[in-house]
């Protein structure tokens, strides 16, 4: 074992790995940009990050044709097409993010925060990773990177709330990486491995060591649940999502999904995909137990960023609901939903960014009275996003809504879906309040208007960053058809 | 009983009982003092596994640094340390969780490990046989806890910055 | 591995030794010694300034940045010496790794170094 002859290092194939090289060296000069400069400006920490991202979506999208091996750093990279559209997807976020981050900063008037761009680009690199990522010792390390990161970028702006609530985010969060860490170590002690390839061969047709692979796959699931915020493992997510800044709830709120969602269904579908039969209540207890618990709190929310922090839950389990459809069919619900999904929450979010104004004052669903009047586009985006959280037909969270039923049905869990369809109805009446209330009712009379606050240009800028979303929640829900076909190509893992 | 399984016996009683009392002591300096005996515990359960690198940066780690930082948090909090204020009213609550848990891990991992299976063969993990799989099959896996480490420091020092202006 | 385990007997041992002459030290004192108990003797050593209120005192949040970069780095420390036993047979790749890595780490202790958390004033 030891003072063996010198072993040739295997060949370095590292191409699959790019899009994250390409964010780390970007967030690493933001970084050296914030420590080095004199004067750091705003607008050069934005270039950085969205050059990064876009130049990361550059090799992402080179990597669709990638025809090389199916993993490579010693089978702890997948080079697969799921990588390559959970990436892209999660770089068109992290830019909105960057953009929507970029616009609220400069009207805060909080002290300018340099660190903003790199932080949001390590988060982004976790996420990109843990996607792609076909170890679980990897998967785990980027599941922590992108969590400190969304920790500290939940803190940023140092107000009491953000403090509470990045406080109450590492905590837990903390607890839950600790139940994630002890599931690999117990899949490690059933297999002798953590690459998740090996792992799925090792439990394939062996009685033996089962129930430590199910032990450990159920710790697992603990440390996803909590990242997904599914019930009963989401009490962290409206505090959080209320105190954190909200370009940052935005960003977290759709990235932080599809990456875990991205690392969960590797973890169910290739290395566990023996014991399906054994993870297959699991999931189906965690997504009937959030779409409830996520449809019925958001009914009693007076906060509008609470309000969809629980609706937030409910889409956790929603997609879900998809996965308990175990191989390609199920991956392709979830898929299709996670785009919707992305779309329809940043853009909400972002939307409750443009109406709360400066230092976050106007985010009670009372201020929304009478919207319509006072700034209609806003009203208009609010209502185009809230019937697609509804899954309201013609948006995407309708066609995304119908997609992991079916699936679920095809599996033979009608009853979830019937869980799933009833919550919805019950939940379209929470979105559909805000609506009346922003179309149907004046505005309160001391209510001033937006423009007087933040001044037309900031706001028109953060309102056209969010057409992005918008056409993205139409354009899916009137013609889903656009990215069937690629999402097909994304559902095959390669291992 | 070989003298491995006594020595195991001992450090697993100490590491044990030092654990409890680190969630029951009164005084959170004790619970962390208590901590460090629970820490040593396991190190030393590494070096009876042959796992003789984990076993000192176990030590060196955790003991080393890791209670150092917990002993500086507690400095950064206003007293008074310990007593009763720490203490709410899910202890039962929070009690019941961990016996289940314990008693479900316990089952299981007996389950998968029999008393009268064959021994494992005692693994040797020197520090060159660890060297050799971590720059060589783990390569990723490391240069990506440099980002974690990178992260953490900078997360650490935009809080506390951020502290210190107010 | 009998080699193994009988190298640790000695800490063991070592470890057990001292403990006897601690334990034989204290108990030889608290025999010999006269024992003649005074309220006095419970006070601050001879002109000290009787405590006022508790021992507690909130300290700087400057001692925790250091500490923190303290773990950090020896956490990167505990990576060099698996390193250091087998760069000589990986060669050139291995020493490229571990560059990397320190570099990484050396961009966090110039940023921390430029934001001044490192200067004590």
């Amino acid at each position: 074992m030891i003072g063996q002859a010198v072993l040739p290092t295997p060949e370095l194939v590292f191409e699959p790995l790019l899009p994250e090289l390409v964010l780390v060296v970007f967030a690493m000069a933001g970084l050296l940009y914030e420590a080095l400069a004199k004067r750091t400006e705003a607008v050069v920490h934005l270039s950085i990050g969205l050059v990064g991202v876009v130049l990361a979506g550059g090799t992402s999208l080179w990597l669709w044709d990638w025809d090389g091996p199916a993993t490579v750093l010693g089978d702890a990279v997948s080079a697969d097409r799921f990588a390559v559209l959970a990436r892209l997807l999660l770089l068109v976020v992290a830019a909105l993010g960057l953009l929507l981050g970029h616009q609220y900063f400069a009207r805060s008037g909080d002290e300018q925060r340099g660190e903003f761009t790199p932080l949001l680009l390590f988060a982004t690199s976790g996420m990109t990773l843990i996607v792609a990522s076909a170890d679980l010792i990897l998967t785990f390390l980027a599941l922590e990177i992108l969590s400190l990161a969304l920790y500290v970028l939940t803190g940023l702006t140092g107000r009491r709330a953000a403090n509470e609530a990045a406080m109450k985010y590492f905590l837990l969060g903390a607890f839950s990486s600790a139940f994630f860490l002890y599931g690999v170590a117990m899949a490690y002690g059933a297999t002798g491995t953590t690459k998740i390839a090996a792992m799925a061969l090792a439990l394939t047709g062996t009685g033996e060591a089962q129930a430590l692979a199910v032990l450990g796959f159920a710790l697992l699931a603990v440390g996803f649940a909590f990242k997904v915020s599914a019930a009963p493992f989401h009490m962290w997510t409206p505090d959080v999502y209320q105190g954190a800044p909200t370009p940052i709830t935005a960003f977290m709120s759709a990235a932080t999904k599809v990456a875990a969602f991205g690392a969960l269904i590797r973890v169910l579908d290739v290395a566990f995909q023996a014991l399906a039969w054994d993870w297959a209540p699991v999931v189906w207890g965690l997504a009937a137990a959030s779409v409830v618990i996520g449809s019925i709190l958001a009914i009693a929310q007076t906060n509008v960023k609470r309000m969809l922090a629980y609706s937030s839950i409910a889409h956790a389990g929603f997609i879900l609901t998809g996965l308990t459809a175990a191989g390609s069919a199920g991956i392709r619900a979830a898929m299709f939903y996670l785009v919707a999904y992305a779309a329809m929450t940043v853009g909400a979010f972002g939307t409750v960014m443009v109406v709360s104004g400066r230092g976050e004052k106007r985010t009670r669903i009372g201020d929304y009275t009478g919207l319509a009047r006072t700034n209609p586009i806003a009203a208009a985006l609010m209502t185009l996003f809230l019937l697609s959280l509804a899954g309201i037909p013609p948006t995407a969270g309708f066609i995304a809504k119908v997609n992991v039923f079916s699936a679920a049905i095809d599996a033979g869990y009608w009853v979830l879906a019937l869980i799933g369809v009833v919550t919805s109805v019950a939940a379209a009446f929470f979105y559909l309040r805000v609506i009346v209330l922003m179309y149907m009712q004046e505005p309160e009379p001391a209510a001033p208007s937006l423009t007087e606050k933040v001044g037309i240009g900031a706001e028109n800028s953060a309102t056209a960053i969010l057409a992005i979303p918008a056409a993205a929640t139409l354009l899916l829900g009137v013609f889903p058809g656009v990215i069937v076909g690629i999402i097909r190509d994304a559902s095959v893992l390669r291992w | 009983m070989t003298a491995q399984e006594y020595a195991f016996a001992v450090i697993a009683a100490v590491g044990s009982i030092s654990a409890i009392a680190v969630v029951t002591a009164r005084n959170v300096v004790h619970a962390a003092l208590y901590l460090v005996v629970a820490l040593l515990s396991v190190g030393a359960t590494f070096l009876l596994l042959g796992a003789e690198f984990a076993g000192w940066v176990q030590i060196l780690i955790y003991v080393g640094a890791i209670v150092i930082l917990f002993l500086f948090g507690l400095m950064l909090t206003k007293a008074p340390i310990g007593r009763d204020t720490l203490d709410n009213t899910h202890r039962w609550v929070g009690l019941l969780v961990a016996a289940g848990v314990f008693a479900g891990l316990a089952f299981l991992i007996q389950d998968a490990f029999p008393l009268d299976a064959e021994p494992f063969e005692v693994f040797h993990g020197s520090t060159s046989v660890v060297g050799e799989s971590m720059f060589r099959d783990f390569v990723l896996p490391f240069e990506a806890i440099s980002f974690l480490l990178l992260a953490a420091l900078i997360g650490a020092i935009v809080l506390a910055r951020k502290d210190e202006g107010n | 591995m009998p080699d193994y385990y009988s190298s640790y007997g000695v800490v063991l041992a070592v470890v057990a030794a001292g403990a006897i002459l601690v334990a034989v030290a204290f108990t030889a004192a608290k025999l010999i010694a006269p024992h003649r108990p005074l309220p006095a003797k419970l006070t601050t050593y001879e002109c000290g300034i009787d405590p006022v209120g508790e021992g507690w005192s909130q300290s700087q949040i400057r001692y925790y940045v250091f500490g923190f970069l303290f773990v950090i780095f020896d956490v990167e420390a505990v990576f060099l010496f698996p390193w250091a036993r087998v760069f000589e047979s990986l060669g050139w790749a291995a020493v490229v790794e571990m560059g990397i890595f320190i570099a990484i780490l050396a961009t966090g202790l110039l940023y921390a170094w430029r934001k001044g958390v490192v200067r004590w004033a």
